[in-house]
């Protein structure tokens, strides 16, 4: 870039500058947005672990690989087998978006009234008043770097945009395939817009093949009044992959936004929801967990900001450890003045297998109305051993009775997903996660 | 069935608690051991169960001809011993089904034969809900989360139903129980008599052995067997109370 920026340069932002260019055939709002995010980005650097939120991620294993795009074009047919594999059979639409490009051929989007869903790129293209959305996330001070750095270089993403009043039943499945072809640096940015009364449930899959790859994805949930969003995030990266993606959500009077996170796979991987409660009686699910092994690390940050009166706040994070892996969970609650009967409640469970895995857990409320029901939960321990010689006691042995017990674990938390199908496919994916697990 | 001798065992305090058990279950025998609290009654029950915390310092325990404390917990059940627990354990996030298929599924592995799927699995188990008057909901609910005392118990003589033990090893199955759900578990409990099953019942009221007949029974105190005789001991124990065994092992029926 040829901008000179009156300001010192981190050092790590450097090659990222060196290979920022503005592409002339997007629109002027998304150019400067662009500028804007490298500039800021060029300004921040990495987060510290002096950033509260990301005291628990190595950040470094980032630098560690070169901020490459990746290439145009990937093997359908490789993808196919692979999207084969990871997919939810249940979902009605799907979007595959290999390397952070969308994939038309491995995609079935159908034409409904009052729905518009496509490629961010798209998007911008034909439905620009969707789009502008992607501008405008905010993720928390401590996230700003990856959110500029997205902004600059995000090569698609999706954008759903439900009219008023219309429900999308089957679940739309988000595929993000990495083919780790090369040591890409990946960036999507997508909206899901719901109009006042709409409903819809998304699943957003990332998987990866083999390779070193990181990826840093965004998306802004925009809900209407009464408006409803079921969404599931399933991370099952390769094995030496960055993962970081961020939801920043913004819930009007009465709608509901219902997130399932459940981290599976990948070196470094971490998921924040960023959420505001700007309507009256607005009410924010998060449930999930991760399970981490051999030398991963895993983190799910949460931030729910009350704003308006009669809010409601439910969360329920578990986490496994085993092998010398560390895991963390942070959730902060904020109830600001106005925020009267808020009502919220966050638990996080965790559970070490063996001598060597690590668990930090943070929960943070900052109350500052004083009518409100706030509560908070947090602990860390191992397996129950009366369980455990229950279930052996029944001629269980005892390796099968410890993933029982580690699965059921997990369970309680994608037991409040409603929707059988979608439930039933991420057992299966919790399932051959723990069969895989080691102690 | 089951051959106890000698029988010492202490807890990893060092505290002994059994001290010097002699016992002898023949095939289809049901046998009552009664005592009062602390004699040492569901430590019996855990060192025959293979329950960790317990050290056997001293005897030995035969089941078919096998040298039991050899056996880890696990294979101890897979070849006939059941316990039902004093105490069920609530586990939550296991669905009672899925559990009890794992159960059922590792014993049919052990014994050779194939597994069950889900759906011959509940087949099989639809009739046995009845005779326990137990709900298709309680199979669909966490193991124990949320039982009632009552439901706690039945759940564990529908395990033992399910999982058909040589050698059934019922750990104060009466205790907080009322009347009625007293009488559906020794209804089930007396559905699973048979002539090669074996029943050790281990209770401190006589009041269950009102509803299942034993062919012995046993007094224990502080860690041995003071008395044995039929089942008119139990009333004698209810009459007297345990204190008059404290003492001097005296002949069943002189009072």
């Amino acid at each position: 870039m040829s901008a000179v920026l009156d300001f010192p340069v981190k050092p790590e932002a450097r090659d990222y500058l060196a290979c920022f260019a503005a592409d002339p055939n997007e629109p002027a709002w998304l150019g400067e947005r662009r500028r804007q995010g490298i500039t800021r980005f060029a300004e921040l650097g990495w987060p510290t672990r002096r950033n509260e939120s990301w005291r628990y991620f190595d950040v470094s294993r980032i630098d560690q690989m070169r901020p490459a795009k990746p290439p145009a074009a990937a093997g359908e047919d490789a993808a196919r087998k692979r999207i084969d594999a990871v997919a939810f059979a249940g979902a009605g639409q799907r979007i595959v978006l290999i390397d952070g490009r969308f994939a038309p051929a491995l995609s079935r989007i159908e034409s409904r009234p009052g729905v518009w869903l496509g490629s961010t790129a798209e998007a911008i293209r034909k439905q620009p008043e969707s789009a502008r959305a992607v501008a405008d996330t905010a993720l928390p001070h401590d996230s700003e770097a990856f959110d500029a750095l997205n902004a600059a270089f995000f090569s698609d993403g999706f954008v759903l945009h439900i009219g008023p009043g219309i429900a999308v039943e089957d679940p739309i499945e988000i595929v993000h395939l990495a083919t780790g072809i090369s040591e890409a640096s990946l960036h999507t940015r997508s909206v899901v817009a719901l109009d006042g009364g709409a409903r819809a449930t998304i699943i957003e899959t990332y998987t990866g093949d083999e390779g070193r790859y990181w990826r840093n994805d965004l998306l802004a949930v925009r809900l209407g009044e009464a408006a409803e969003l079921q969404r599931v995030v399933l991370v099952e990266e390769a094995a030496e992959a960055v993962h970081i993606d961020g939801v920043s959500a913004s819930l009007g009077a009465k709608a509901r936004f219902a997130e399932f996170v459940l981290l599976l796979g990948g070196r470094n991987v971490r998921h924040e929801t960023s959420a505001i409660l700007a309507g009256d009686a607005a009410r924010c699910e998060i449930d999930g967990g991760f399970v981490v092994s051999g030398r991963d690390e895993a983190n799910i940050v949460t931030t729910i900001d009350h704003a308006k009166p009669r809010g409601e706040t439910r969360e329920l994070v578990k986490g496994v450890a085993a092998g010398r892996a560390h895991g963390a969970f942070q959730g902060r609650i904020i109830v600001r003045p106005d925020a009267q009967k808020t009502d919220a409640h966050q638990l996080s469970r965790n559970l070490i297998l063996g001598e060597r895995a690590v668990i930090d857990t943070k929960p943070e409320l900052e109350i500052y109305a004083d009518d409100v029901k706030c509560s908070h939960g947090a602990s860390v321990g191992d397996l129950d051993a009366a369980a455990l010689f229950y279930l052996r006691a029944r001629g269980i042995p005892e390796a099968e009775a410890r993933r029982i017990l580690v699965e059921g674990f997990v369970r309680e938390a994608v037991e409040e997903i409603a929707d059988p199908d979608l439930r039933e496919h991420l057992l299966q994916r919790l399932q051959r996660r723990l069969a895989a697990l080691e102690e | 069935m089951l051959e106890i001798r000698n029988l010492h065992a202490r807890l990893e305090d060092g505290r002994e608690i059994l001290k010097g058990i002699d016992l002898s279950v023949g095939d289809g025998e049901v046998h009552a051991i009664m005592g009062p609290n602390g004699s040492g009654k569901s430590t019996l029950a855990a060192v025959l169960a293979g329950r960790e915390g317990y050290e056997v310092t001293e005897g030995s325990v035969s089941y078919r001809g096998r040298d039991l404390l050899e056996m880890p917990a696990d294979e101890r059940a897979r070849e006939g011993i059941f316990l039902a627990f004093q105490y069920p354990v609530e586990i939550p996030g296991v669905n009672n089904t899925y559990f009890l298929r794992a159960a059922l599924n590792a014993q049919r592995r052990h014994r050779g034969e194939p597994e069950l799927d889900a759906g011959q699995f509940l087949r099989t188990v639809r009739a046995k809900l009845k005779v326990l008057d137990i709900g298709d909901d309680l199979l669909q609910r966490a193991v124990n989360v949320g039982f009632s005392g009552g439901e706690k118990k039945r759940n564990e003589i529908f395990q033992m139903a399910i999982l058909e033990p040589r050698l059934a090893i019922l750990d104060e199955t009466d205790s907080g129980l009322d009347i009625d759900a007293l009488r559906l578990v020794a209804r089930g409990v007396n559905g699973l008599r048979t002539a090669d099953r074996s029943i050790v019942m281990i209770t401190h009221y006589q009041r269950l052995l009102d509803y299942i007949e034993p062919d012995r029974v046993h007094v224990l105190q502080d860690g041995r067997i003071v008395e044995s005789g039929d089942k008119g001991l139990a009333g004698e124990l209810e009459r007297r109370g345990y204190g008059a065994f404290a003492e001097e092992p005296e002949p069943a029926g002189t009072a």
